[in-house]
């Protein structure tokens, strides 16, 4: 069953009267009870298109579908059957967590009791329980993140949006909020999360879509999407000139004409040289063995699986993890 | 009636959040209270009223008062876009003119609690109490209240930023409070004053608080303000919820 539908969403934004197309063409299905992740640089679209689903901003061009309700139509159906926790969070820093709560909860439609009900559950999922009488303001990033999950949980969603769930937290928190997130998914609530970071994707997402400048550039399960790159990745980093590292890669790519079974791709991005090979234990030597002949020195070696950077790499010939520090 | 649940909850929370920080409902209180006393002695030299100058001065003091405790709605906007308060209600199933009416309801129960301290402190101080004038006249600036609250608070959603809304709020203010006869009537003024005066919606309360402060309230200078202030009120706060629901990027 689909629970989230995007047809060709479009979304243009005038920024100092520059036209900026934030979203291009996006197109999602995304399943009952499965975690989508978009991942992406900042500025991908991500965020925009996360919003233009919940409701937040009105949809340029395109027809989206939530949890059986158009988005652009039957706007307060769609709200009603999700939640959203942003990338802001959106805790009332001035109110207890405890107060926090019953608001959300009674401004969804709850009644006293059974609002207070679901506040207590949440906040023995969520472990809650030390700070509730807590304000915000006083909390932990990780504490504050828990909170608002909580908040955007209070009436028991079908779907759930999350926009950067993890970002600025620490590696422990992060753990945790994969772990809830986990859970839910295991309950059958249909989780879309956006997040810039690769691990996230990886580890928790059933099917992802990988975004950059408004666009979709490749979709499908962790898995699949690195078995595009099949094989193994060798990178190897040398301070050389760049012109030696030039010539080394023309030598590797002699051989990728001569045996396509050895070596598949290789290509340079800053001091590495990135060289995708179906065998790593096979093609190690062999590439030592050039930079030993060139008398080049290696600074740097690794042989690894390809990671979803990989997949973004190949697409877009940049890093994900350098194009989020940009 | 989930309208009316709506809002008691949103106002709610506004007022639980003044409870806790009561030093803004003392500083609010605190520039009619120093008018009060170091301004209006002044104008007992002034020969402007026939007998009571306070009874002339403190509807003038309360106007500025009503003016005062809605402008500061956008600053409250503009934080809760940062914290991403304001971003977690839209997501909700609720009405955007709850969204918008909660605060602005708690701005002007706050006025009215503050203009009521100003009226008896302003008693001691020689002003005649008549309760059902004072009760229409609050009637009246709470509208004003209102207009105002709801006005900052649009102008922080649509700015996102305190430079901008602190521009045209404040800048916006001291010509609109001259231009009211707050602090003197301006019919003591010359007639190209008094024309320009017309065109501001607050001279129109200003005068209408006057003469109800004396207890007449039926005349035609409190005809026209509720002709001019109730209409405004509808306006102002249906654009409002309209910004609120429009996008926020």
């Amino acid at each position: 069953m689909i629970v989230i539908e995007a047809i060709h969403l479009k979304k243009t934004f005038r920024h100092r009267n520059r036209i900026v197309e934030a979203v291009k063409d996006v197109s999602l299905d995304i399943s009952k009870g499965e975690i989508f992740a978009l991942l992406g640089p900042n500025g991908a679209g991500k965020t925009t298109t996360m919003r233009m689903l919940s409701t937040l901003i009105p949809i340029d061009e395109g027809q989206a579908y939530v949890a059986g309700y158009n988005v652009k139509t039957q706007s307060n159906m769609v709200r009603k059957h999700i939640g959203y926790v942003g990338q802001l969070g959106g805790s009332d820093p001035n109110a207890t967590g405890w107060e926090n709560l019953i608001l959300a909860g009674r401004l969804y439609g709850l009644d006293r009791d059974t609002v207070k009900t679901e506040a207590k559950k949440l906040m023995d999922i969520l472990e809650l329980n030390e700070i509730i009488d807590r304000m915000p303001k006083t909390y932990s990033q990780g504490q504050k993140r828990r909170l608002e999950l909580a908040l955007g949980l209070i009436h028991r969603p079908d779907v759930l949006f999350l926009d950067e769930p993890t970002t600025g937290l620490d590696p422990d928190s992060r753990y945790n909020i994969w772990g809830y997130v986990e859970k839910l998914r295991a309950e059958g609530m249909t989780i879309l999360l956006t997040t810039h970071y690769l691990e996230e994707a990886d580890e928790l997402a059933n099917n992802l879509a990988i975004m950059d400048h408004g666009e979709i550039i490749a979709k499908g399960s962790p898995q699949e999407l690195k078995n595009q790159i099949s094989g193994d990745v060798i990178m190897v980093r040398s301070k050389c000139q760049r012109d030696q590292l030039e010539n080394i890669l023309s030598l590797i790519n002699i051989l990728e004409n001569k045996d396509k079974a050895l070596i598949r791709e290789c290509l340079i991005k800053g001091e590495t040289i990135y060289i995708y090979v179906d065998q790593g234990s096979a093609a190690l030597p062999i590439i030592l063995d050039i930079f030993k002949k060139q008398e080049i020195n290696i600074d740097d070696i690794s042989l690894s699986q390809p990671s979803l950077d990989d997949v973004f790499l190949k697409q877009t010939g940049r890093r994900l993890q350098d194009t989020g520090k940009e | 009636m989930k309208l009316f649940l709506e809002i008691a909850l949103l106002f709610k929370r506004k007022a639980l959040e003044t409870i806790r920080q009561p030093v803004w409902i003392i500083s609010g209180l605190i520039t009619p209270l120093l008018y009060l006393i170091f301004f209006g002695p002044l104008l007992k030299g002034l020969n402007i009223a026939d007998d009571n100058v306070l009874n002339l001065f403190l509807p003038g003091i309360l106007s500025l008062l009503a003016f005062g405790s809605g402008m500061g709605a956008g600053w409250g906007v503009v934080w809760e876009l940062q914290s991403g308060v304001i971003e977690r209600f839209r997501v909700m199933p609720i009405s955007r003119f709850s969204l918008m009416f909660g605060p602005v309801l708690r701005d002007v129960i706050i006025f009215i609690i503050q203009a009521l301290f100003v009226i008896l402190i302003g008693s001691i101080f020689g002003f005649d109490i008549h309760w059902a004038g004072s009760a229409v006249m609050l009637l009246l600036l709470s509208m004003m209240t209102a207009i105002i609250s709801a006005w900052s608070a649009s102008l922080g959603l649509i700015f996102q930023n305190i430079e901008s809304l602190a521009a045209v709020v404040t800048g916006l203010q001291l010509p609109l409070t001259l231009l009211s006869g707050a602090m003197l009537p301006i019919s003591v003024g010359p007639k190209w004053l008094q024309i320009i005066a017309h065109i501001n919606p607050l001279y129109y309360t200003v005068e209408a608080s006057r003469t109800l402060a004396k207890g007449t309230i039926n005349s035609s200078a409190v005809l026209y303000a509720f002709l001019i202030i109730v209409p405004l009120t509808v306006l102002v706060l249906g654009w409002a919820a309209q910004v609120y629901r429009k996008a926020i990027s």
